[in-house]
């Protein structure tokens, strides 16, 4: 993989700055008073703590979705259903938390998130083995399965896990399933702990561990490098790696879903939509599908999105313009083309070169 | 020497340039003269790629400057060396598969009618009139997937001399052919010459250079080492100045003294990927302490061959005995494990992975053993060790062994897997084309270890499309054709010519 270079930050820095130019020139045309907005938006991200616990509240089910589409294409497989996965991860979860009623806190807890990523993994499973034993794209299969599973969600808590008589939602969750919410002014829960471990056990696993290299040695891409000749080669199952990585990848999406029920919303109801499997492929590429370049984007995106919020909540500024600044933001970060033409400078080679050093 | 050779076409002075960690050009200055075949050799990484890239408007030098007919002239995209009457064809084709050879050749410069749309009549005539005045066969409505790496190629150079290219610089387009369609080659590049064109020819096989041109330039580590009259100078000389060292032409090994038998094939039969029949009922053996080489034109079976022994084909029929035990069902991890190496003759796609870190790519057979891994757990420290180790003994020149294997160059790519592979110490190696695409210096390196694995008492067979490089190195060679073996020979005892018929599959 590629690693992080001083580029990367020039990049940052360029995309600000452009968004910053686009944000102000929409915002007076508008009527508004764009430092005034400014300062809104890096108050509503970054000030007080019941900002920065939002923030961090924001960016769990993020990390863990980046996580998830890091592995999944690091292993070759171009795995779009991570949204999939996060809802039924996320019913489950729900009705494990009601349906077991003599556990102890830790237990249940425990039980509710494997059941959650059980179920997620699960949901990969089908799309792993047509792509590997029928040549089935696991875009095409992950997308359907993406609809099924908003629509199964939905029929699930209308009927079966149907629990109040007024609304479709399931039974709320007892108190020993609940991930504890820490601060009384902030959703902030246990559940942003779990998402930086699985971030840093995904690192370890991927760059420390032999099963790791298994895993990495078909793919290591950007998407759809199976089935690869460079394992088979050597010996190495890439069937195997192909559908254990997806296996994976479809329980941290589980787990994103199941760390919102039993961490924010307690109950599972059919309004609920979730898009952060979607956001979590973006996340992940802006991360340079590294687990912990995954870990800081969606901090850093977590952070736009609680400024947006604040801004919206704060201001006139209607909620449309906001979403396009940060789309803009999102676009800019992304376009690693526009500082290529700063390359031909001495002291930027040089900063390059300086940040760029690796182990010998 | 007549007054039109004396102007120049192309001049070249001062040029630098440099990556990341390395200069690839240091002040080069390069002259080709108007209506010359000009050889421009050097190693893999020498600078030559990098010298037509900038010619090309591919890169930009940082210093220096090009003239072109005798005007300086400013070439900061491609578009502005085709405007100049430049031409390159790549090592590697960059032809649209479903699109015919007329379609190729016209695209972005279509004919057009009054109304605007494709005049394809005229596209097809012109490209008819171009490949005759030049004897470059092809038919237009040939469609790229269908055609032969001959006629691509072709199809290349017709695509320069479309867009009127007068200097036309061919970036190693030999190695990718059979000895018969580089002959055509020389043909074409004659006739070209004959009609006034200009053509630079990047090569590091000494022997074209000697047979095609006219002047040649050496190169080595970015500086222009000596420019010559091809016939003022000599193999030996330029392998030299290409080297920087005395170089030895010949393999130095003594006379192989073969032990026990290590692989024994009984009737193997082996199906292709359209499920056609590519081995058909061959039988040999490898024996410890020499090396059996394989020779053939490419595809009469020695890729699927190979591919069963490696355990990466499924045979249909027969026998593959393995110091007395049968392997057919072993995986190759298995075979590995009991002994087996193999260079594969496909070095970007399976030898390697070249999203991944050299140093990914050099532990691939040995990563799950201590001390390497311990527990599942690997070791960077033994890794990086081992792997600046295998760098250093196989000169696999990069700037480290942390960056990708996609941006080494083709021939130290190809060390790279030698180097993984070589290391594990096998009883067998299983070596295909263990030398394609590495320059004359690492060649002889790679020849050497592999007698010197002969001498340490280990088998190897080695299969190869170069016939120098069978006859030079293998003890005894076996000349497979159409799947089958015509003759086993002594190569010492046997001459070219005799090889060629064999090669032709007519039995002596």
């Amino acid at each position: 993989m590629e690693k992080f270079s001083f580029k990367d930050i020039l990049v940052l820095i360029a995309g600000l700055f452009i968004t910053a130019g686009v944000a102000y020139a929409i915002l007076t045309v508008t009527g508004f008073i764009p430092t005034d907005i400014a300062k809104l938006f890096y108050e509503g991200a970054f000030v007080g703590q019941r900002n920065i616990l939002n923030t961090l509240n924001i960016a769990t089910p993020y990390i863990l979705t980046s996580v998830a589409t890091v592995i999944s294409f690091r292993v070759g497989m171009f795995n779009i259903g991570i949204n999939g996965s996060m809802y039924v991860g996320a019913l489950y979860a729900a009705w494990a938390g009601y349906r077991f009623t003599t556990l102890g806190h830790l237990s249940h807890v425990s039980l509710c998130i494997f059941i959650g990523m059980l179920v997620g993994a699960l949901w990969m499973l089908m799309p792993a083995l047509l792509r590997v034993y029928a040549g089935v794209s696991e875009i095409i299969s992950t997308i359907i399965l993406n609809f099924v599973a908003v629509l199964f969600v939905s029929y699930m808590c209308n009927g079966p896990f149907r629990a109040a008589p007024i609304a479709p939602t399931t039974a709320r969750i007892l108190e020993t399933a609940e991930l504890k919410q820490y601060f009384p002014n902030s959703e902030f829960h246990t559940g942003f702990f779990i998402a930086v471990f699985v971030a840093f056990a995904a690192y370890f696993v991927l760059n420390k561990t032999t099963f790791g290299y298994e895993l990495r040695s078909g793919g290591d891409g950007l998407v759809g490098f199976y089935p690869s000749r460079y394992s088979s080669y050597l010996g190495i199952p890439s069937d195997r790696s192909a559908i254990t990585g997806m296996l994976i990848s479809g329980a941290i999406g589980g787990l994103a879903g199941a760390v919102i029920v039993l961490g924010n919303t307690r109950n599972f109801y059919q309004e609920m939509a979730f898009n952060q499997g979607f956001d979590g492929i973006l996340i992940a590429i802006i991360g340079k599908l590294e687990p912990l370049g995954g870990l800081i984007s969606s901090l850093f995106y977590a952070a736009l999105k609680n400024g947006g919020l604040f801004v919206d909540y704060k201001t006139e500024v209607s909620r449309e313009i906001v979403v396009i600044l940060m789309s803009i933001l999102i676009f800019f970060v992304s376009a690693q083309k526009i500082v290529s033409s700063l390359e031909r400078f001495e002291f930027v080679k040089k900063l390059d070169k300086f940040f760029s050093r690796k182990v010998k | 020497m007549n007054k039109k050779q004396k102007e120049l076409a192309i001049e070249v002075k001062g040029i630098t340039k440099s990556y990341p960690g390395v200069v690839a050009n240091k002040s080069v200055d390069f002259t080709v003269n108007k209506g010359e075949i000009h050889a421009l050799v050097g190693e893999n990484g020498a600078g030559k790629s990098t010298l037509m890239k900038i010619l090309y408007g591919i890169e930009q030098a940082d210093e220096g400057e090009v003239s072109v007919n005798g005007n300086v002239v400013q070439i900061n995209k491609v578009d502005a060396a085709i405007k100049l009457g430049i031409g390159m064809v790549h090592q590697e084709f960059h032809l649209v598969p479903s699109f015919t050879a007329a379609e190729n050749i016209g695209l972005g410069e279509e004919p057009r009618n009054s109304n605007g749309l494709i005049n394809w009549d005229k596209l097809n005539k012109d490209v008819s009139e171009i490949a005759e005045k030049y004897g470059l066969d092809v038919d237009p409505n040939l469609r790229m997937i269908d055609a032969s790496v001959g006629i691509q190629q072709r199809t290349e150079i017709l695509k320069t001399l479309y867009r009127n290219a007068d200097i036309l610089i061919l970036d190693e387009p030999t190695a990718v052919l059979t000895p018969q369609e580089t002959d055509e080659l020389f043909q074409v590049i004659r006739s070209l010459v004959d009609e006034g064109k200009t053509v630079i020819f990047i090569t590091h096989k000494l022997r074209e250079v000697m047979e095609i041109s006219d002047r040649v330039t050496v190169m080595r580590d970015g500086e222009v080492q000596g420019v010559s009259e091809t016939k003022k100078t000599s193999v030996k000389e330029l392998a030299n100045l290409m080297v920087g060292r005395e170089v030895f032409l010949q393999v130095k090994k003594e006379k192989s003294k073969p032990t026990d038998v290590v692989l024994e094939v009984k009737d193997l039969w082996v199906h292709d990927a359209r499920g056609l029949v590519a081995v058909k009922g061959v039988n040999f053996e490898v024996a410890k302490g020499e090396i059996v080489g394989i020779a053939g034109v490419d595809g009469n079976g020695q890729t699927e061959l190979v591919e069963a022994l490696a355990g990466l084909r499924d045979t249909s029929r027969g026998e593959i005995l393995f110091e007395g035990k049968n392997i057919e069902k072993n995986s190759p991890r298995q075979r590995r494990r009991e002994g087996l190496a193999h260079i594969p003759e496909d070095r970007s796609n399976t030898g390697l992975n070249v999203r991944l870190a050299i140093w990914e790519n050099l532990i691939g057979t040995s990563y799950f053993r201590s001390p390497l891994s311990r527990g599942g757990i690997v070791s960077m420290k033994n890794i990086l060790r081992h792997s600046n180790e295998l760098r250093e003994t196989f000169d696999i020149r990069s700037p480290g062994v942390t960056i990708r294997a996609g941006s080494l160059s083709g021939g130290n790519q190809q060390k790279v897997v030698v180097a993984r592979e070589l290391s594990e110490e096998p009883a067998l190696t299983i070596a295909s084309q263990p030398t394609r695409g590495v320059d004359i210096g690492n060649i002889e390196a790679i020849h050497e270890q592999i007698v010197e694995i002969r001498d340490s008492g280990k088998a190897v067979l080695l299969i190869s499309a170069e016939l120098d490089e069978v006859m030079s190195v293998a003890d005894r060679v076996g000349v497979i054709y159409e799947g089958e073996f015509v003759e086993w020979v002594d190569p010492s005892k046997v001459n070219q010519e005799q090889m060629g018929l064999y090669m032709a599959g007519i039995k002596g």
